[in-house]
């Protein structure tokens, strides 16, 4: 009984960091208000899955392959609106507050009319376990959070349409 | 004449034992069933077979729906992740040569 407990406390122990490493990503507050929704959440095993139904004949989709062999989580939220205004920009400081002590800034773009953007990484020694991009724009507003481990110069270099239609939601779309 | 009483005691008209008809009824009963049951156990099998088939088939059908899905959206993300750090890269580079 003492070392079922034992090994109990290890595994609670042990779970607390590997769920910590991806962040809260619900703003119904801006659903509400947005024109169009993109909403990507795959876990890793809809990742691996995923995998499985990428060519193996195209370049990127190869590429994209071998850079999903190492993650653990994908999550996209987006929020595109019709007018300015419409999202609190301490929206960015309240997500970066989620981060641990590991996670440290990649970049920060500030500018007062185009894009910001934030680039943190959840830094593992030299390596890289983690990734949160945070856009900010005028009328749009889109954090990135990917968890494993990722190249960010392999992601930088993926370009082309890759063929996907955006998929977009509108406000009481679940699917 | 040995011959004629040995034939005429081998041709001699006998009455069946008793209970003879009825286990000759009996045991083509007995014949008959089994092979109404084989028939049932093939249309069982052939049954369950194409159960089995087209819960397989279902499956892979989910699967493969589920599997484009996850594959669209898991573009869809990188996509949007590599325009955010290459316009981030880019504003790094302008800045750069401006200075």
């Amino acid at each position: 009984m003492r070392k079922v407990f034992i090994a109990l406390t290890l595994l609670c122990l042990l779970a607390v960091p590997a769920s910590a490493q991806s962040i809260k990503l619900d703003f119904p507050a801006l659903a509400d208000r947005a024109d169009e929704i993109v909403d990507v959440t795959l876990d890793a095993n809809m990742i691996r899955l995923a995998a499985k139904f990428l060519s193996g004949n195209d370049a990127d989709e190869r590429e994209i392959r071998a850079m999903l062999g190492g993650l653990k989580g994908i999550y996209v939220r987006s929020y595109s609106f019709a007018k300015e205004g419409e999202y609190d920009r301490n929206m960015i400081d309240r997500l970066k507050s989620q981060l641990g002590a590991n996670w440290k800034p990649l970049v920060t773009v500030r500018s007062k009319h185009k894009e910001n953007v934030n680039i943190m990484a959840d830094m593992r020694g030299d390596k890289i376990d983690g990734l949160v991009i945070i856009s900010a724009e005028p009328r749009e507003f889109t954090v990135v959070n990917i968890v494993g481990d990722i190249d960010i110069d392999r992601l930088s270099k993926l370009e082309g349409e890759f063929g996907i239609p955006r998929i977009t939601k509108k406000d009481g779309d679940h699917d | 004449m040995s011959l004629e009483n040995d034939l005429r005691n081998a041709l001699r008209r006998e009455s069946p034992p008793a209970g003879f008809a009825s286990r000759v009824l009996q045991r083509i009963e007995h014949e008959r069933a089994p092979k109404r049951n084989r028939w049932w156990r093939a249309v069982a099998a052939s049954v369950t077979l194409t159960a089995i088939l087209g819960g397989w088939a279902a499956h892979t059908i989910h699967e493969r729906r589920e599997g484009e899905r996850a594959r669209e959206q898991v573009l869809l993300a990188l996509k949007i992740a590599g325009e955010k750090v290459r316009y981030a890269q880019q504003e790094v580079r302008t800045i750069g040569t401006n200075e």
